[in-house]
């Protein structure tokens, strides 16, 4: 900045006495080459002349300050504004893009992350299913298991009272024939007993038959 | 291009053929040189006649004798190629000044910003790295000047000032005062001293005295001969072109007077003389393109010289 300050103030007094002063110096150089061609008869194309020289100094010198204070500061200024936009515009952009692949990356992590738990509530109600189907399963399970057993002591039941219903008509039928066999020889009451106790030793005997097929 | 380019050599021929039907025997050299060297005449275009500059603006500098700053052929066309420069690059300006912020540039004067910011970024920023802007205004001016007064010089009836030594010789010595200028503002005055007087280090001063000593008229020279070299390049560069198309538009009148002329042979250095042209185009964007690089190196050896 320094730099720049300092260098403005030299060139503004600088550049002017510094060009007439340069002219000064040649000025004598010119003319001496002049006069030494013209006396020597010299070819004119080579031939230095002093005017002309002092003439594209000025020219140049003023040409140089319009077209620096009408033509190349704005020119330039344009050009470095339109610069400084464009760059300004693509770190822009750049940002943008970083933040869009920021973004990009979140989006793709929360669908991965709605996806995990989608997959995980399916897997729950899978299991839940399952284990509810499993429960309905034992329970239908041992319901029959139940249901089959009490059918089967209903069974037992019914055999044990048919059995004892055709004992005592056995006994029955048995008593009439053994009486009307041996009416006369026999006191009803004693022979009665004996059959009953005859009958009690086959029951016992058949019972502890069917008890042993059924294990 | 080829009816342009025909123009004066036609114009040569012509001036020769009028020597010739005179009576007077055709000196080509004679003639070339009329046309190179600088004059207070200047023809006119469409064979309107000659005109006469004004003489006589005698200035009495006391030492250094009167000198005469009438303006000559050479001061009217550099006067010329001035004022064209203003008219291409102020109007520049205006648009690029009027040019909304949110809108692309476009149009005829991109082209010229193309070279504006060529010579900006590759020629001016590549060679003075820091502080390279405060050139660029030096740079351009200078570049646009010459190519203009190079340019004119191949427009029919036209004369390039650059083509004088004394003009680029003035151009050169400019570049001389920039140079030494921004040496002793980058260096200071102590070190744009040490450009000149070179101090070798790490030696006795009584060994170090001879060689800068020595070395000191050498580094002066030095400093000489770079603004001399692109005096004499730019100069001998226009002169060259401008003597060959001449001659080779001689070449059809040398000819016919020496009863050697055929039509094949007109044709033949008609076209040489076109093809030359084209080149001489060339040159006029290069030598100018050269000037303006070498001034910038030049500022940008010195402002790094340590």
């Amino acid at each position: 900045m320094m730099q720049t300050e300092r260098s403005r103030g030299f060139s503004r007094v600088a550049w002017a006495s510094a060009l007439g002063s340069f002219a000064l110096v040649l000025g004598p150089t010119a003319l001496a080459a002049q006069e030494a061609a013209e006396a020597e008869g010299g070819n004119p194309l080579f031939t230095v002349n002093f005017a002309l020289t002092i003439w594209t100094i000025v020219v140049f010198a003023l040409l140089l300050v319009i077209l620096k204070k009408f033509a190349w500061g704005q020119i330039l200024d344009s050009a470095k504004a339109r610069e400084d936009r464009i760059q300004n515009a693509l770190d822009e952009a750049a940002k943008l893009q970083a933040e869009a692949a920021v973004l990009l990356e979140q989006h793709r992590a929360q669908l991965a992350d709605a996806r995990r738990q989608a997959q995980e509530i399916v897997n729950e109600g899978k299991t839940a299913g399952e284990r509810v189907r499993k429960d309905i399963e034992e329970k239908a399970r041992t319901e029959g298991q139940a249901l089959i057993e009490r059918a089967r002591k209903e069974i037992e039941r019914e055999k044990d009272s048919a059995l004892d219903e055709i004992r005592k008509e056995s006994v029955d039928l048995a008593m009439a024939v053994a009486t009307r066999l041996i009416k006369e020889k026999l006191d009803p009451e004693k022979d009665r007993k004996l059959v009953v106790g005859y009958l009690e030793e086959i029951g016992r005997r058949d019972n502890s038959a069917a008890g042993g097929k059924r294990a | 291009m080829s009816s342009l380019a025909g123009v004066p050599s036609l114009v040569a021929a012509q001036e020769a053929a009028e020597h010739a039907a005179e009576g007077g025997a055709v000196n080509l050299g004679e003639l070339i040189m009329h046309h190179l060297a600088d004059s207070h005449e200047i023809e006119l275009p469409f064979f309107l006649g000659v005109l006469h500059l004004p003489t006589g603006w005698n200035v009495n500098l006391g030492p250094l004798g009167v000198v005469d700053f009438a303006p000559t052929k050479h001061v009217v066309f550099m006067l010329l190629a001035a004022v064209l420069c203003l008219l291409v690059f102020i109007p520049l300006a205006g648009k690029a000044r009027r040019l909304e912020p949110g809108k692309a540039p476009a149009g005829v004067g991109g082209g010229m910003e193309a070279m504006i910011l060529y010579f900006r970024d590759e020629i001016v920023r590549k060679n003075i790295s820091h502080g390279a802007d405060a050139y660029v205004p030096y740079i351009l001016t200078l570049f646009f000047f010459i190519l203009f007064m190079n340019l004119l010089g191949l427009v029919p009836w036209g004369s390039s000032a650059t083509g004088n030594v004394s003009v680029t010789m003035a151009l050169a010595l400019c570049t001389l005062a920039l140079v030494e200028l921004s040496g002793m503002q980058a260096l200071g005055v102590k070190g744009y001293l040490h450009t000149i007087f070179f101090v070798p280090e790490g030696m006795p001063a009584l060994g170090a005295a001879p060689i800068t000593l020595l070395l000191a008229p050498v580094e002066f020279v030095g400093k000489l001969t770079k603004p001399f070299a692109l005096t004499i390049r730019l100069f001998a560069n226009m002169m060259a072109g401008h003597v060959l198309i001449f001659a080779l538009g001689g070449l059809v009148v040398t000819m016919g007077a020496i009863g050697a002329g055929t039509v094949a042979g007109g044709i033949g250095a008609t076209a040489l003389a076109t093809f030359v042209m084209v080149l001489e185009v060339v040159v006029a964007f290069l030598q100018a393109g050269i000037f303006a690089l070498l001034t910038s190196v030049f500022v940008g050896l010195i402002r790094h010289a340590h």
